[in-house]
């Protein structure tokens, strides 16, 4: 018994608008690209016998789960499968379930709207609001805080400057003005100095050191690869996937923050490269989580494409832009394209669309045979998901 | 002022460490099993998984492991101008005691990584509540 490699694909995807502030709501955006990822793949709703989704919580209130919500919503067939974890890991393991026979069509959605991660989008409160006993929130803590300790420990331990954290974010921008789909694009190039003049958010994170903050869905559809030959799309093969979860979220922080050792996403990256029996220098194109620039930096040292405080170098000498050794985030990423709240799946979905070799000619990656997505949260430590994709 | 942080909902298995707030003594469960201190505070022993954890008094000393200087976060926080927040390594046992907190009475262009600095003690104003944050350590002359 081994990991079911190349016997199940990704055979549909599909983005809504990704905007800063959608005027409409997260189950209108769900329905669009579950709807839309199943018309790309030639199928119908009818077909939908599996299901993961992003929602910590139903549509509708007093909903038992949000996957019980679907399985109600989509007509009260038996679903047949629940995925649940990280958007690629989530993808991974529904993979061997479809394998396996669990189910057929598995369809991972997301779609959100509204709700802000940046707390300072909520007013001053008027009362004290009464929190967990260990809440981060006793003490001002906010997303960019957390990203920006680490950043500062990495930058002091490896000798990383802001100007090595910027280059992430320029690379981001660039590859975003080649996806006309992106919040940013439209805006242009920026350079170091912006990023490094751009007001700061938490020291040492800049303004555009941060992902955006926006809205917007997506879903993902996969099936076996025999059926997949039938269907519109080129079949994307899953060759490989891990998981890695190592701490609960937003409670603490590790000590030491970089074990030689590594965390959830070297745990998962090992698991996934070593189930496809894939060389990371194999690899043409990737897909990683980067909801800050120090994200970056640590998810290509932790999923093993260059050594420990080497990634800054690794970035600037070109490697993970357009025309590199392996382009990166190539419809802008969360820094540029979107953060829509749960975006670990737009990394999936542009790896498939560059595997698929349908992007625009100038972001397409030439002959793109074999990609990698992650998905993660807690920098590397925390959580992560990883899915090694190629096409035949 | 009014204190509008946001502020712990004390529960029977948390009360110990806000009355150990109260008499300035900063408490963390310690494992009788295996020894392993738990901070932050879980229901069971990430080393064993007993559940027979006491909370034990550490000296409060440590140093700044990292922090950030925060300009955009919670209104609350953000009202009187930048904060730091900070995580510090206490020195009873480096790895897992890890915590977290903001860094006051130091000037921002001060602070630095691996300094000393040690709990302080602070009572909310209008509720019966003490909470901690971290402060430089002032050397006796």
């Amino acid at each position: 018994m081994g990991f079911p490699s190349g016997e199940v694909a990704i055979v549909g995807v599909y983005t809504t608008e990704q905007a800063q502030n959608h005027t409409r709501g997260g189950f209108d955006l769900e329905r669009e690209a579950l709807t839309g990822a199943l018309a790309d793949a030639g199928l119908t709703l009818a077909d939908v016998d599996g299901i993961a989704t992003t929602r910590p919580v139903s549509e509708v209130p007093g909903s038992y789960d949000p996957l019980y919500f679907w399985a109600e919503q989509l007509g009260r067939r038996p679903l047949r499968y629940l995925g649940s974890g990280l958007p690629a890991a989530a993808l991974g393991k529904a993979a061997t379930a479809v394998a396996a026979g669990l189910c057929d069509t598995f369809v991972l959605v997301h779609g959100k709207s509204g709700t802000k991660i940046n707390p300072a989008k909520a007013g001053l409160p008027t009362s004290a609001p009464r929190v967990g006993a260990w809440s981060e929130t006793i003490h001002g803590a906010s997303r960019a805080s957390w990203y920006a300790a680490w950043a500062r420990r990495y930058m002091h331990e490896f000798g990383v400057t802001s100007e090595g954290l910027a280059q992430v974010a320029v690379d981001a921008r660039h590859h975003a003005t080649l996806n006309p789909a992106s919040i940013m694009g439209r805006k242009g190039e920026i350079t170091i100095d912006d990023v490094v003049n751009s007001r700061m958010i938490a020291s040492p994170l800049h303004l555009l050191d941060c992902a955006l903050d926006s809205d917007g869905g997506y879903a993902i559809v996969l099936t076996t690869t025999v059926r997949a030959r039938d269907l519109r799309a080129r079949p994307v093969q899953i060759l490989g996937a891990g998981e890695g979860v190592y701490i609960d979220y937003y409670l603490n922080l590790p000590c030491p923050l970089f074990p030689p050792e590594g965390g959830a996403v070297r745990a998962a990256a090992n698991t996934a490269f070593g189930l496809a029996g894939i060389g990371r220098h194999e690899i043409d194109v990737a897909g990683l989580y980067d909801c800050f620039t120090i994200t970056l930096l640590r998810d290509l040292e932790e999923m093993g494409f260059c050594e420990l405080g080497e990634a800054a170098a690794f970035v600037k000498d070109g490697n993970t832009r357009l025309g590199g050794a392996m382009p990166t985030n190539t419809d802008g990423g969360c820094l540029s394209n979107s953060h829509n709240g749960h975006p670990g799946g737009m990394h999936v979905i542009e790896v498939v669309r560059q595997l698929r070799g349908e992007v625009t000619p100038r972001r397409q990656v030439p002959n793109a045979r074999l990609g990698v997505a992650l998905s993660q949260g807690m920098s590397v430590m925390g959580g992560a998901g990883v899915l090694v994709m190629g096409v035949e | 002022m009014t204190w509008v942080k946001p502020l712990p909902i004390v529960t029977p298995e948390s009360q110990p460490f806000f009355d150990g707030l109260r008499e300035h003594r900063f408490r963390v469960p310690r494992c009788r099993s295996c020894g392993s201190h738990n901070w932050t505070p879980y229901p069971a022993c990430r080393t064993c998984l007993s559940t027979d954890q006491e909370w034990v008094d550490v000296s409060g000393r440590g140093s700044l492991y990292t922090f950030s200087v925060v300009h955009v976060g919670p209104r609350a926080f953000t009202q009187d101008g930048p904060y730091i927040w900070a995580f510090a390594k206490l020195e009873e046992q480096p790895g897992p005691l890890i915590v977290m907190g903001n860094l006051i009475g130091l000037d921002h262009d001060a602070v630095e990584i691996d300094m000393p600095i040690k709990i302080g003690y602070h009572d909310v104003p209008d509720h019966d509540l003490t909470l901690y944050h971290f402060e430089p350590v002032t050397h006796d002359i």
